[in-house]
């Protein structure tokens, strides 16, 4: 029996492909969705255990995932296993690369914090030179961030501030700050800083997954396939057209190969795995930009203060708790002098409690200790935005391959002085404000994770005018060829200090849409 | 219920059935049924690992097993009602735990208890088991530095490992059944628990 030939391939169901599933099969077209990873049943697959219960007393087998901080014996198995698919880096410049492989990709565990980028963002090298310009601004986004706003169930707090853009939000009634809050917004603002609220998605029963938000109503219309356990090996080009013909995939447990036809190629791999598979197959890449500016946030500098009044558990109701959040506050202002360019949002808890090593004591004294501060702390941490670099960038290293013989990415990021610099000023900052709030410091890191870490990698296929300098145009489409396009964040020209995933789908509606017309028009 | 336990002591497997008289054949089919009237194949283990078996520690020394054992009860004692870490096993657990780990644990752990005892018998002349609590403090204090980001312990060999030996030490006490069970006890409502994901057919082994 001959095999279909599908209108879209796309690779990849995380929020990007299910954003152009979901849209490119709305408008009619024949979509085959295909997967690296097994689809999960959440509630199958899930189960509330005690620590004790785990071999390890759920403190992790040793070794296991080296650079994924965030993962624990309880989730261990949900993240990609590094001996199957590896990756390499210099051992002095370390990156965390944070994978999930499954039907739904990181969407089924993400923290759905939801901001838009700003021009501040989008059109940063007007203001500080670092980086490139997007080919777009928050203008251009705007309508397609409202959309996808209404499908995530996107609640916030307006503030009608341009570099802090407002939303398409639900109503959320976040009743009266903790006096503590109340405090530390009143030192905020008295300097000139917007304090706000988290935005964030919230879905439907408390998942805002590709799984349960995208696929259902693609799949409706009865122009979806999905394809599970399907690892794609490259791309595959018609050679009379010199055109993407489909692609070439392996089974994940049978390892048998197999080819898929398409009309037009839709990369969704999660930004660093989309442009792995482009450079396996040597495509899109005539601009020599393709792996490059590789970005994700600064996280880990921390600044922990305790409350004088509420220690030793007698914080009167209503002195802890809630948060502020300080959408990025510094280098607003063209001109404004700083050691650093680029920005930094913090974020500032209430009620939290110290670790055990903000002390030199140990046993009972250790735990005097412990039970006095806990939960009466402010806790400061920032989300920074890293600046576009050309030198860091992805590969891919020939001499290892992954459980399936496919080469693996080589990772080459660092950071650099304008990295410390933020990341010293912040902590600064933070201990500032607490100080001046007649609270105590109890901890001051200007630490940070390295790269990676945040889990909003983005860059290395990025956008922009110019196919000399850039690897897909405003519209997510590659330079070189017309029906080839990646909808995740492998776009970006920056990175923001905003979590990305909200702006990825926005993105990916847009280009979505886009294709979809020139589709119909014959362009493509 | 009636066996074959008047049977002479051969295992019962051994016995060829022409031996057996026939009013005990029909007895067993009939004794045959009740388990039969399970789901075939349905899982019969009940025990649990930790219910049953007392950890044997085999990774660390003699002399370092001791350290460890003192230094476990100096930084979690019993306290507030709640088991300190050798009421929790928590030597033998990170015997286990530490033989598990990359080499550089190992390592640090290993030099970190030779240091102890190496301090203790220079300073007071016995193995750092055998020292009081004022004695094994002026060997500790010294070797503290504050940790102000969990994420990175101090470069000192020694500072480091007293700060991964106390969080340990805490850590696995917290977690462990004896914590949950003193807990549960005193009717408080333990703390710990997650969602457990399991593995999704996984296909390679690493
Ligand atoms: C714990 C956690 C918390 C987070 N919190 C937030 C937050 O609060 N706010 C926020 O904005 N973002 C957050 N993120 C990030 C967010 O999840 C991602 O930005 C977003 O989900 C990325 O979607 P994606 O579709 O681009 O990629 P992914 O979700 O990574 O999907 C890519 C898919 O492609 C598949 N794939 C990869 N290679 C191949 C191949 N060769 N062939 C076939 N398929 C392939 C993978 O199996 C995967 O399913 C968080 C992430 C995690 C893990």
């Amino acid at each position: 029996m001959p095999k279909p030939q599908f209108d879209v391939l796309i690779i990849g169901s995380g929020h990007s492909g299910g954003m152009a599933a979901n849209i490119l099969t709305q408008k009619g077209l024949s979509c085959l969705m295909l997967d690296a990873g097994p689809e999960v049943d959440l509630a199958k697959n899930r189960v509330t255990k005690q620590p004790w219960d785990l071999p390890f007393r759920g403190m992790n087998k040793p070794g296991r995932l080296p650079h994924v901080v965030q993962a624990n014996e309880f989730n261990a198995n949900q993240w990609v296993d590094e001996k199957e698919v590896p990756y390499t880096h210099d051992p002095a410049k370390p990156y965390n690369w944070v994978r999930v492989r499954f039907l739904g990709g990181r969407s089924l565990f993400w923290g759905r914090q939801s901001f838009r980028m700003s021009d501040w963002e989008f059109k940063a090298a007007d203001i500080d030179g670092g980086g490139d310009n997007w080919p777009i601004s928050h203008a251009d986004l705007d309508p397609f961030y409202a959309r996808t706003e209404a499908i995530l169930r996107v609640s916030g707090r307006k503030e009608g501030k341009p570099h802090f853009p407002d939303g398409n939000f639900l109503d959320a009634d976040y009743g009266p700050d903790s006096t503590t809050v109340k405090k530390i917004t009143d030192i905020a603002n008295a300097r000139g800083y917007l304090v706000s609220k988290i935005r964030a998605a919230n879905g439907r029963n408390g998942l805002a997954s590709s799984t349960n938000l995208l696929l259902p109503d693609a799949v409706a219309t009865g122009k979806l396939q999905i394809v599970p356990n399907a690892i794609v090996r490259e791309i595959t080009v018609d050679k009379n057209t010199g055109r993407a013909n489909g692609a070439n995939f392996v089974d994940r447990h049978s390892r048998e190969e197999l080819h898929v036809k398409a009309k037009v190629v839709v990369l969704a791999a999660g930004s660093l795995e989309s442009t792995r598979l482009l450079l396996n197959s040597g495509l899109a890449n005539s601009s020599g930009m393709l792996g490059r500016y590789v970005m994700d946030q600064l996280y880990g500098v921390q600044v922990v203060a305790s409350v004088p009044e509420a220690r030793g558990g007698n914080a009167p109701e209503g002195m802890m708790g809630g948060t502020a959040l300080l959408p990025r506050f510094k280098n607003l202002k063209k001109g404004e002098k700083n050691s650093f360019i680029k920005g930094y949002g913090m974020l500032i808890a209430s009620g939290g409690g110290p670790t055990p090593g903000y002390f030199k004591e140990y046993g009972e004294e250790l735990q005097k200790k412990l039970d006095l501060h806990a939960g009466a702390c402010m806790t400061a941490s920032i989300y920074g935005e890293r600046v576009p670099r050309y030198e860091n960038r992805v590969t891919i290293n020939k001499a290892v391959t992954d459980a399936w013989g496919i080469p693996v990415l080589h990772v080459d990021v660092k950071d650099t002085q304008n990295e410390y610099n933020m990341a010293k000023d912040a902590a600064d900052t933070a201990e500032d404000m607490l100080k001046s709030a007649g609270w105590d410091i109890l901890s001051k890191t200007d630490k940070f994770h390295p790269p990676g870490y945040s889990i909003h990698e983005v860059g290395s296929c990025r956008m922009g005018d110019n196919p000399k300098t850039s690897v897909l145009n405003k519209w997510n489409q590659s330079h070189d060829m017309k029906n080839l396009f990646v909808v995740d964040g492998g776009c970006f020209v920056t990175c923001g200090w905003q979590n990305s995933t909200l702006t990825i789908m926005a993105l990916a509606m847009r280009a979505s849409e886009y294709l979809a017309d020139q589709m119909k028009s014959g362009a493509i | 219920m009636r066996t074959l336990a008047a049977a002479p002591a051969v295992p019962a497997a051994l016995v060829p059935t022409a031996l057996v008289p026939a009013a005990v054949i029909s007895e067993q089919a009939a004794q045959a049924q009740t388990p039969a009237a399970r789901p075939a194949g349905a899982p019969v283990a009940n025990g649990k690992r930790d219910a049953v078996g007392e950890p044997v520690a085999r990774f660390f020394t003699q002399s370092q097993l001791s350290a460890l054992r003192r230094l476990s009860e100096l930084f979690m004692p019993p306290m507030n009602g709640n088991p300190g870490a050798l009421e929790a096993h928590v030597p033998e657990f990170l015997d286990f735990y530490v033989g598990q780990s990359p080499a550089e644990h190992q390592h640090l752990y290993r030099s970190g208890l030779d240091l102890l005892n190496t301090r203790a018998t220079k300073q007071f002349g016995k193995p750092f088991a055998s020292l009081d609590a004022k004695q094994a403090d002026a060997i500790i204090k010294p070797m503290m530095e504050l940790v102000p980001w969990e994420f990175e312990l101090p470069k000192d060999p020694a500072a480091r490992f007293i700060a991964a030996a106390n969080n340990e030490i805490r850590t696995a006490t917290r977690n462990s059944q004896e914590w949950y069970a003193a807990t549960v006890a005193a009717g408080r409502r333990p703390v710990g628990a997650q969602q457990y994901f399991f593995p999704v057919d996984p296909i390679y082994k690493g």
